[in-house]
């Protein structure tokens, strides 16, 4: 987190020269440029007061998720394969928002780079190397359109469902601990111990509920935990990317012909 | 906690969200690679929740997770573009129609329903253009002009 002086400071420097940009004088352009800083300022500093904060948070999750699933739906409904790439991408940059608004920073940057970096920049060269066009007749057709989007619907309703009645329920004083309310789970049993409420789903020391680590911190604290507790994963999915490179470059490469003995 | 478990709330609403997406876009679209793009969506929504997850437990295990999510994911990338390039490169088409006889053998085959018109890029009537460059009939009937106001 900033300090809320720094803030302080860039939203009035923002705001004098958003002000400034936008009294009469400028072009179209200027003064749109200096609404923009000036609107951005208004947005600073009102995350200062007491109470805006949250709230500004909530909307921009709201527009964040609202991004995410909008382009989602968007990639799966273009005609054009390299359309839909690029609703991906907007889902891929929505995620990362995602992301970094729930402390995860690491793996925001790393989705963009290598998410919309690396993976899909390789589907659009693919897409290049065939058929960028949309015109193809299987490009304009679904299979059993209702059928599947009706699946998806009832997979997305059972699972709101589930979190409708399996995390909302009574917290009561068995959350207390900070883990998971087992009310929605049907093989905890009736009698568990408020403190074993982490169970099965908190590995690490049960319900200890730590803080999530903040700021410059959790970049380092994820490294540690990553080379110390998970080295050897670390290492299998290292010679697993080795063994895809060499796969790939196999499935793809020049055909041998078998030579006559 | 309540407002901890609002926000888990959300997010798992919003993977849910784009799980159910995804799956759609995989089991309807019949391109290979708008259906490759699909299952990374819902990769995308399983990242989402096991993120939040981790948040709401303090544990760095969801985030650990989810990046080795990102390294199989660009492990299966790789696979399954070098798979696609031999599949078109084979077939001349990215339809995954176009490999229905590696069906079951009791499923019957897909058949090609009537495509809806082919919408064109030209106008259904061009607009009509008068000549240019041509010397008028008649100069003489200046009685016809319109008079400068």
């Amino acid at each position: 987190m900033i300090e809320p002086r720094i803030i302080l400071a860039l939203a009035t420097g923002l705001g004098a020269v958003g002000l400034g940009l936008v009294l009469p004088g400028g072009s179209g352009r200027r003064r749109a440029a200096g609404a923009l800083f000036a609107l951005a300022a208004l947005v600073a500093w009102a995350s200062l007061l007491p109470g805006v904060g949250p709230w500004l948070a909530n909307g921009l999750f709201a527009l964040l998720a609202a991004v995410t699933i909008v382009a989602a739906g968007a990639m799966i409904s273009c005609r054009s394969p390299m359309y839909s790439a690029i609703w991906f991408g907007m889902t891929l940059l929505g995620t990362a928002g995602l992301f970094l608004l729930v402390g995860a920073e690491f793996l925001a940057v790393a989705t963009l780079v290598v998410y919309a970096g690396a993976i899909l920049v390789t589907f659009l060269f693919v897409l290049m190397l065939s058929e960028p066009e949309g015109r193809t007749s299987y490009d304009r057709r679904s299979w059993a359109a209702m059928l599947s989007a009706t699946t998806g619907a009832v997979l997305i309703g059972v699972l709101s469902l589930t979190l409708a009645t399996g995390l909302a329920g009574p917290a009561g004083p068995r959350a207390s601990g900070g883990g998971l309310p087992r009310d929605g789970l049907p093989s905890a049993p009736p009698t568990e111990p408020a403190d074993a409420v982490g169970g099965l789903l908190a590995p690490s020391p049960p319900a200890a509920h730590r803080p999530p680590p903040e700021g410059p911190y959790a970049v380092a604290q994820l490294g540690t935990e990553l080379f110390t507790r998970y080295v050897i994963p670390v290492e299998a999915v290292a010679t697993l990317l080795l063994a895809a490179l060499v796969g790939a470059a196999v499935i793809i490469g020049p055909r041998r012909t078998p030579q006559a003995p | 906690m309540t407002n901890d478990l609002a926000a888990l709330h959300s997010y798992l609403a919003v993977a849910a969200v784009l799980v159910g997406i995804g799956l759609v876009g995989f089991l309807s679209r019949r391109n290979m690679i708008v259906m490759f793009l699909s299952a990374e969506t819902m990769l995308q929504g399983v990242s989402l929740s096991l993120v939040a997850w981790g948040r709401f437990h303090g544990d760095l295990g969801g985030q650990i997770l989810v990046l080795f999510i990102i390294a199989l994911a660009a492990a299966e990338a790789a696979i399954a573009l070098a798979l696609v390039v031999t599949l078109f490169a084979r077939r001349g088409s990215l339809d995954i129609a176009a490999w229905q006889d590696l069906r079951e053998s009791d499923q019957p085959p897909f058949e090609e329903e009537d495509l809806p018109p082919e919408p064109s890029d030209e106008p259904a009537a061009w607009p009509h253009l008068a000549p240019a460059g041509i010397e008028p009939a008649s100069i003489d009937e200046k009685e016809h002009y319109r008079p400068k106001v």
